[in-house]
C-alpha cells in the first residue's frame, strides 16, 4: 500500500470517527444548539451595507445644522456683547465695585501694560 | 378588455412583486435555517476540541449563528459556510484569549475547591442512542484516543485538521475561514496528519 493511498485511509478514517463522535451527541447539547439556531433566525437581520448611500442626505443635512449652531454659539465674547449686556454690566453691583477699588483697578492697568509690553 | 387588462396589469404587478418577495424572504429563511441545522453538530465539535468546554463551545457555536443570521444571511448561500466557519474561528480564539487572561488574573486568587466547578449531569450526558456493546466499545477507544491527540493539536493544525477533514471545507475555504493563505492550510493540515498517524496509527 502506497503511502498516499495509506494516507487516504488515515483521512477517511479519522473523519468517520469524528463524525461517529458528533452523532453520540446527548440530549441536552442537542437541544441547546435548537435553540441557538431558532435565537438566530429570530432575531431582527442588521440592513445590507450597500445601503449606507441612502443616509447621506440626513447626515449632510445633520453635519450643516450642526455647523450652523456650533457657529452662532462659538462667536467670540467681544463680539457677541450687546449694548443691553455692557449696561447690565455697569448697573451690577460687583461690577461697580471692581471699577471703584483703586487697588484692585491698579493692579489691572499694571497687568494689562505687562501683557501689552 | 384592454384597459381591463391594462389595469389588472398595474394593480397586480406590486402584489406579486410583495408575495413574490415574502416568498423569497421564508424560502432565505428556510434556507438558513437548513445550513445551520446541517453545520451544528460539526461545529459544536470542532469548538469542543478547540476549547475542551461543552458550555464555551455551545456559546461559541451559538454565538456564530447570531453574527451570520444578523449580518450574512442575505448573501448568496454557498458563502455561508466559509464565512460562518470563520466567525467560529474567531469567536474561538477570542474565547481561548479571554481565558489565558483569566487564568493569569486567577493564578493570584486562592485555589477555589474542586468540586465547585463540577457541572456534571449523568442523565443529561447519556449518549443518545446505542450501537451494539462491542462496535460501541470500539468506537468509544477510537473516538477517545482520536479528540485527546486533536485536542493537544497546536491551535493552527488543529483548526485546520477540523475544517479540512471533519467540516470537509476544500483548500481555498479553509483558507478563508482561517484567514491565511492556501500554502500555510497544506502545511498546517500535513503536520497535523503526520502527528496524528503518529500517535494514532495502531488506534485508528
Amino acid at each position: 500500500m502506497s503511502q498516499e493511498s495509506q494516507q487516504d485511509e488515515f483521512e477517511k478514517r479519522t473523519r468517520e470517527v469524528l463524525e461517529e463522535s458528533a452523532t453520540r451527541l446527548d440530549g441536552r447539547t442537542l437541544s441547546r444548539l435548537t435553540q441557538a439556531r431558532h435565537a438566530a433566525l429570530d432575531q431582527p437581520q442588521r440592513p445590507a451595507r450597500g445601503r449606507w448611500w441612502v443616509f447621506v442626505p440626513a447626515g449632510a443635512a445633520a453635519a450643516v445644522a450642526v455647523l450652523a449652531v456650533s457657529s452662532w454659539m462659538g462667536r467670540s465674547p467681544v463680539e457677541s456683547t450687546s449694548p443691553m449686556e455692557d449696561l447690565e454690566f455697569l448697573t451690577d453691583a460687583e461690577a461697580s465695585e471692581f471699577v471703584t477699588d483703586g487697588e484692585e483697578l491698579e493692579f489691572y492697568e499694571w497687568a494689562a501694560g505687562e501683557m501689552e509690553s | 378588455m384592454t384597459a381591463f387588462v391594462t389595469l389588472a396589469g398595474v394593480y397586480n404587478t406590486p402584489v406579486f412583486g410583495a408575495e413574490r418577495s415574502q416568498d423569497q424572504e421564508w424560502m432565505s429563511s428556510r434556507a438558513l435555517e437548513q445550513f445551520l441545522a446541517s453545520v451544528e453538530k460539526r461545529a459544536f465539535k470542532i469548538a469542543q476540541l478547540s476549547l475542551r468546554n461543552d458550555d464555551d463551545a455551545l456559546d461559541a457555536v451559538q454565538d456564530a449563528m447570531m453574527k451570520l443570521a444578523r449580518s450574512y444571511a442575505s448573501r448568496d448561500s454557498a458563502e455561508w459556510r466559509p464565512l460562518f466557519y470563520r466567525i467560529l474561528a474567531n469567536g474561538i480564539r477570542d474565547m481561548q484569549r479571554r481565558r489565558t487572561v483569566r487564568g493569569r488574573i486567577m493564578a493570584w486568587l486562592p485555589a477555589r475547591d474542586a468540586e465547585d466547578d463540577e457541572d456534571f449531569d449523568p442523565i443529561a450526558q447519556a449518549p443518545s442512542h446505542e450501537p451494539n456493546p462491542a462496535r460501541r466499545l470500539e468506537l468509544d477507544q477510537a473516538i477517545g484516543a482520536l479528540e485527546t491527540a486533536v485536542a493537544e493539536l497546536p491551535a493552527r493544525q488543529k483548526q485546520a485538521f477540523l475544517l479540512r477533514n471533519f467540516e470537509g471545507l476544500d483548500t481555498s475555504e479553509t483558507a478563508n475561514a482561517m484567514g491565511c493563505s492556501e500554502g500555510s492550510v497544506k502545511t498546517h493540515y500535513f503536520r497535523a496528519l503526520e502527528t496524528l498517524r503518529a500517535r494514532l496509527g495502531e488506534v485508528i
